[in-house]
C-alpha cells in the first residue's frame, strides 16, 4: 500500500504584521514549520504502516526551504519525500496548488490513499484536498474524526457534521482529509531525526511533471488577494457604570431597560 | 437582457434549513439590489418541502431540484449536480455557507468549474460585478480582500453568523431545475446520527453571558447560570475556560469558535484578545465587567465596571429577584 501525505510549511506563529508602508505582510524572520494540521496526517498514515506494509511518502509544493517540514516528517517516520518546486509554481491559489499536486500525486503512482490536514494554518482555506480529490476524479472524505482501514482495500471514517455524526466507507484510492482530533502526533525521536537525513527527498521541477503551463502559478490562479490590513475591532463609545457593584448594577438594568433588553 | 444571478447554495441541517444559508440570502439581498436576480438553488427530497424555510427570506426565487438520493448524497455527487446547474445558466456568482459540508463541496466544485473560491469570509461586497471577498487568515489575526476578476462563477463561503438573517414580506418565486444524478459508487454513508443538542447554542442566542479567565471560579459559574436563566441567555466562554469540563469548544467565542452577534452580551473577566473579539464585536449591545481598567475588552464595550465579576453578577441578580 502507498500513502502520500500532503503537507504546507507555515510560519511558526501567525502573529504577523503589516509593514506599515508597503502594506504588505511581514513574515521577516519567522522560521517555518510544518503545518500543525499535517502532523495528524503524517501521523495516521504512520499507524496504518505499523499494521500493514504501508509506504509513506511526504509531497510538499513550495520553495526549497519547505525541504525542513518534509525533513520533519520523515523525522517522525515518513519513508521519503518529495518536493515540488519551480518558479512557475509560485503564486499559486488553490486551485493552481492542487494541480501541480494532483499531476505529482499521478506521476508517484499507484498511490492508494492520499492524506491532506484540515487546513492551513496561515491561508485557512482548506480547499487543496477536496480540489486533489475532483482533479484525481476520487472519493473524498473530509475533516475525518477518526480513520481506519476497515478492508484490504476500503477506509472507514467518521466525520462530525454540525448536526450529524456520519460513518463513512470509501474504496481505495480515495483522498481524506483529517481533523486534529484524530490523534496526537508523535515527536521525532533522535534515531528517526537521524534516519531522515538518509531518506530520499526528491525534488521535482516543473520539467519532470506532465503540466499544463497555463494552469500553473499566479496565471493559473482565478483568485487574487488586493488588500492585506489588521483587523480594527470597532470601538465603541463606552458608558462606564460607577460606584458600588450594586449601583453599577442598578445603572445597568436601566440602560438595558432604556434599550428595550429588559 | 436579464440579469446576473448570484446564487446562495442551500444547505440541510437534518430536517431544516441550516440558518446560515437564510443568513445569506438576506445578504445577497442587500448586495444585489436591482443588479442581481437572487437565486437560492435548493436540492431536496421528493417529499422534502424545505423551500417554506427559505421563501421568508424572501429571494427572487427558488430554484428547487428534487431526487430521494440528496439528503444522503456524497460531496462529490452533490457537486456534480451543482454543476449541471451552473452549467446550465451561468450565475455570475455562488456562495456557501462555510460549513463543513459547504467548505467539502465548494472546493470540489470549484475544480470542476475551475474557478475562484475564497474561503471562511467575513465580509462581501461586489465592484461592479466583480465579488470583493474580505476573509481572515493567519488565525484572523489579518484580514485579505480576495478578488476572482476573469472568471466566472466567482464563489465564496461565508462563516457562519457573519450576516443577521431578515425575514421580508416579499416572498419568493419557486421554480424546479432537473439534473442527472451520477452515483459515486466507491463512497457510501453507512451511518448518520444527528448529534441531539436541543439547547440552542450559544451561536444561536440572543442573550449571551460569556465567561474568561477572571470569572472561572465554580461559584463565579454558578452564579453566571443563573444570570444566563433569568436573561433568557446561554453561556459562552473564551478559550481558556475550555479546559474546564463544563465547557467545550462548542462554548467557546471567538475565531476559533463560535462568531456571534447576540442582542446583548455580558463579557465577565474577558481580557478582549482580538481573537475573541473578532467572534461577538457585532454584538448589538456589549457589557464589560473586569477588575483591570486598562483591559482592552472596554474599548469595544458599550456599558463597562471596573471591578470583580462575581460581586457584579451577585448585585446583579438580586436586583432582577
Ligand atoms: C492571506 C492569504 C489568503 C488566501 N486566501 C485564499 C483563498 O481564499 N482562496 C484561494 O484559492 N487561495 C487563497 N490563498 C492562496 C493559498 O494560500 C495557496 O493556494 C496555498 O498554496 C494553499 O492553500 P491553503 O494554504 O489555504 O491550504 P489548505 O487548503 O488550507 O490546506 C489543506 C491541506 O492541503 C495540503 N496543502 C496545502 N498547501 C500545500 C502545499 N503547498 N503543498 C503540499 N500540500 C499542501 C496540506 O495537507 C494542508 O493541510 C490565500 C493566500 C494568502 C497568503
Ligand atoms: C490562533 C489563535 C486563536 C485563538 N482563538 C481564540 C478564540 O476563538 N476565543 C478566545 O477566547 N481566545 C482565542 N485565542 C486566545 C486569545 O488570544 C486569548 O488568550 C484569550 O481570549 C484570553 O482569554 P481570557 O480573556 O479569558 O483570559 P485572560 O487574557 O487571562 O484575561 C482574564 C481577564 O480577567 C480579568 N480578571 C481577573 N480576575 C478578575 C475578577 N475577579 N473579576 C473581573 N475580572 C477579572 C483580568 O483583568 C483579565 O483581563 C486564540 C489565540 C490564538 C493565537
Amino acid at each position: 500500500m502507498k500513502i502520500v501525505v500532503c503537507i504546507k510549511q507555515v510560519p511558526e506563529t501567525n502573529d504577523v504584521t503589516i509593514d506599515p508602508k508597503t502594506h504588505n505582510l511581514d513574515r521577516r524572520g519567522l522560521a517555518g514549520v510544518m503545518n500543525p494540521f499535517d502532523k495528524n496526517a503524517v501521523e495516521q498514515a504512520l499507524q496504518f504502516k505499523a499494521t500493514t506494509d504501508a509506504q509513506v511518502v511526504l509531497l510538499s509544493m513550495g520553495p526549497d526551504d519547505y525541504a525542513q517540514s518534509l525533513r520533519e516528517g520523515m523525522a517522525m517516520g515518513a519513508d521519503s519525500g518529495v518536493l515540488l518546486s519551480d518558479r512557475a509554481f509560485a503564486g499559486a491559489d488553490t486551485l493552481a496548488t492542487g494541480y501541480v499536486i494532483a499531476k505529482a500525486i499521478e506521476k508517484i503512482g499507484d498511490v492508494d490513499l492520499v492524506i491532506f490536514g484540515r487546513q492551513a494554518v496561515d491561508a485557512d482555506t482548506g480547499q487543496v484536498g477536496p480540489i486533489v480529490a475532483e482533479f484525481l476524479q476520487q472519493p473524498q472524505i473530509t475533516y475525518a474524526a477518526t480513520l481506519r482501514l476497515s478492508g484490504p482495500n476500503e477506509v472507514t471514517a467518521e466525520r462530525l457534521l454540525e448536526d450529524t455524526k456520519q460513518t463513512l466507507v470509501a474504496q481505495l484510492p480515495a483522498v481524506v482529509s483529517v481533523r486534529s482530533e484524530l490523534n496526537p502526533p508523535r515527536y521525532p525521536t533522535p534515531r528517526n531525526i537521524q534516519l531522515s537525513f538518509e531518506k530520499p527527498l526528491t525534488i521535482w521541477h516543473h520539467d519532470d511533471l506532465d503540466l499544463d503551463d497555463s494552469r500553473l502559478g499566479q496565471a493559473g490562479s482565478p483568485t487574487i488577494v488586493t488588500k492585506v490590513y489588521a483587523p480594527k475591532p470597532v470601538k465603541r463609545e463606552l458608558t462606564p457604570l460607577t460606584g458600588t457593584p450594586q449601583e453599577a448594577a442598578s445603572q445597568l438594568i436601566k440602560a438595558l431597560k432604556d434599550r428595550q433588553l429588559l | 437582457m436579464s440579469k446576473p444571478e448570484l446564487w446562495v447554495v442551500a444547505e440541510r441541517r437534518l430536517d431544516h434549513i441550516e440558518p446560515t444559508t437564510q443568513q445569506l440570502i438576506t445578504k445577497a439581498n442587500q448586495l444585489a439590489g436591482d443588479r442581481f436576480h437572487v437565486v437560492a438553488v435548493l436540492l431536496e427530497a421528493t417529499t422534502d418541502h424545505l423551500e417554506d424555510e427559505l421563501t421568508t427570506y424572501g429571494p427572487d426565487e427558488i430554484r428547487v431540484v428534487r431526487d430521494d438520493r440528496f439528503p444522503t448524497a456524497t460531496d462529490a455527487e452533490l457537486a456534480d449536480a451543482l454543476k449541471q446547474l451552473v452549467d446550465a445558466a451561468q450565475p455570475n456568482t455562488v456562495l456557501f455557507g462555510a460549513t463543513i459540508t459547504g467548505r467539502s463541496i465548494a472546493p470540489r466544485l470549484q475544480a470542476k468549474l475551475q474557478t475562484g473560491l475564497t474561503a471562511d469570509c467575513l465580509d462581501l461586497r461586489f465592484d461592479d460585478d466583480t465579488l470583493v471577498a474580505t476573509k481572515p487568515s493567519y488565525g484572523d489575526n489579518i484580514m485579505c480582500e480576495i478578488i476572482c476578476p476573469d472568471r466566472r462563477p466567482q464563489m465564496a463561503t461565508v462563516r457562519p453568523n457573519t450576516f443577521a438573517a431578515q425575514p421580508t414580506p416579499n416572498g419568493a418565486e419557486l421554480t424546479t431545475a432537473k439534473v442527472d444524478f451520477h452515483p459515486v459508487t466507491r463512497l457510501h454513508v453507512t451511518a448518520a446520527t444527528p448529534v441531539v443538542n436541543t439547547a440552542t447554542t450559544v451561536g444561536d442566542a440572543s442573550r449571551v453571558v460569556a465567561l474568561g479567565r477572571g470569572a472561572a471560579s465554580a461559584a463565579t459559574i454558578d452564579a453566571a447560570t443563573q444570570l444566563a436563566e433569568r436573561l433568557g441567555g446561554r453561556i459562552g466562554v473564551s478559550r481558556p475556560l475550555t479546559d474546564q469540563d463544563r465547557f467545550t469548544h462548542d462554548d467557546q467565542i471567538g475565531q476559533s469558535g463560535n462568531t456571534i452577534h447576540p442582542d446583548l452580551i455580558l463579557n465577565f473577566g474577558i481580557s478582549g484578545a482580538v481573537q475573541y473579539l473578532v467572534g461577538m464585536q457585532d454584538s448589538q449591545t456589549i457589557v464589560s465587567v473586569n477588575s483591570d481598567p486598562n483591559a482592552p475588552i472596554f474599548a469595544a464595550s458599550d456599558y463597562g465596571y471596573v471591578g470583580d465579576a462575581q460581586a457584579f453578577m451577585t448585585a446583579l441578580l438580586g436586583q432582577f429577584a
